[in-house]
């Protein structure tokens, strides 16, 4: 028997031992796994500003000032980012007085019920119409089906009315309007 | 000859072999679609084309266990996202046809070893699961690896 067979020997226990071996362990490798993804994509953050202030200007003790939404200097904006088209939530929380800095005093403020509008197509207050969203809506319940506009911006416009005292004391009133807004997932 | 007849004993031992290796295949990944920040999105394991859907194979009559690795967040690049699986969110089915509206094995906990038997037209199984954003939770698109292993029990 020569090399050459010698090496045939060897190559084919080689391959013997190669096949027992998958044999032996081809069992234990009965498992398989598969991997799949979870995937979804997060829109917008959605945010609300205070552009404009709520502003009576100067009141003469006595004498009522009223504010309409559709005053462009005076009314309050509140200007809303987000998704386009989203459905939002939309809550003003609105004070029922205004108060002297150091608490001496205080002024009644009262808010209609067609005291805001919602635009969605944020033209200005003066020239918003029911197409360009919700016009005289109750501040207090702000329209269920609000949604962000189709540019990705809705503005809230609120007047009010002011009620001062005959003796309402001189100075600057102010009170905290605030409007919570979220996203409904419509 | 030695070799040789080890070699018959080796062949042998491989014909006795009956039972056919199982495989698993994601065939649909599950897919929340749009989410708003701050507000948590459910896809529930009946929904077809949004729950995943992994399909086994393998010896008619034989039991696997199935185990899932779960994420606990998707991800996206500088931010991540909770992701939950609850104790009722996996489904499997081995009869023939398969029905995800109605699986021959419904409310399983994906979250432990679920064993089962293999039919004669395989198994599907299927998984929902909740996410559930921040209010400020970044704006893009999310993702992570859920993976099903698939083994034999022997019976």
């Amino acid at each position: 028997m020569g090399n050459w067979s010698i090496f045939n020997i060897r190559l084919l226990k080689l391959a013997i031992v190669t096949v027992a071996l998958w044999a032996i362990l081809s069992p234990l490798s009965a498992l398989d796994f598969s991997d799949g993804t979870a995937s979804g994509t997060v829109l917008t953050i959605i945010t609300a500003a205070a552009t404009q202030d709520l502003a009576f200007g100067n009141i003469l003790q006595a004498v009522p000032k009223s504010i309409g939404y559709n005053n462009d200097a005076s009314s309050a904006i509140f200007t809303i980012t987000g998704e386009a088209s989203a459905g939002i939530n939309l809550q003003l929380i609105l004070p029922e007085y205004v108060s002297l800095s150091d608490g001496s005093d205080r002024m009644t403020i009262i808010f209609s019920s067609t005291d805001a509008a919602v635009d969605t197509t944020t033209v200005t207050p003066s020239t918003i119409s029911a197409s360009d969203g919700w016009i005289n809506q109750n501040p207090y319940y702000l329209p269920a089906s609000a949604v962000i506009g189709s540019a990705g911006t809705t503005k809230i416009y609120l007047g009010g009315k002011i009620v001062p005292s005959v003796d309402q004391t001189p100075g600057t009133y102010s009170g905290d309007i605030v409007l919570s807004v979220s996203y409904n997932g419509s | 000859m030695m070799g040789i007849a080890y070699a018959v004993l080796v062949l042998s031992s491989l014909s006795g072999y009956a039972v056919s290796a199982q495989t698993v295949t994601s065939t649909n990944d599950l897919a929340f679609g749009n989410i708003f920040p701050g507000v948590p999105k459910a896809i529930v394991k009946s929904s077809v084309g949004d729950a995943a859907e992994f399909t086994v194979t393998g010896t008619t009559g034989a039991e696997v266990t199935l185990d899932f690795t779960l994420p606990a967040y998707m991800y996206t690049t500088g931010a991540n996202m909770p992701l939950f699986f609850s104790s009722s969110d996996c489904a499997v089915d081995s009869t023939n046809p398969q029905d995800q509206s109605n699986p021959s094995a419904n409310n399983l906990n994906p979250n432990g070893t679920i064993t089962y038997r293999i039919g004669s037209n395989g198994m599907s199984v299927w998984l929902g699961g909740r996410v559930v954003p921040g209010l400020v939770q970044k704006s893009g698109s999310y993702t992570a690896t859920i993976r099903l292993t698939v083994a034999y029990t022997g019976f």
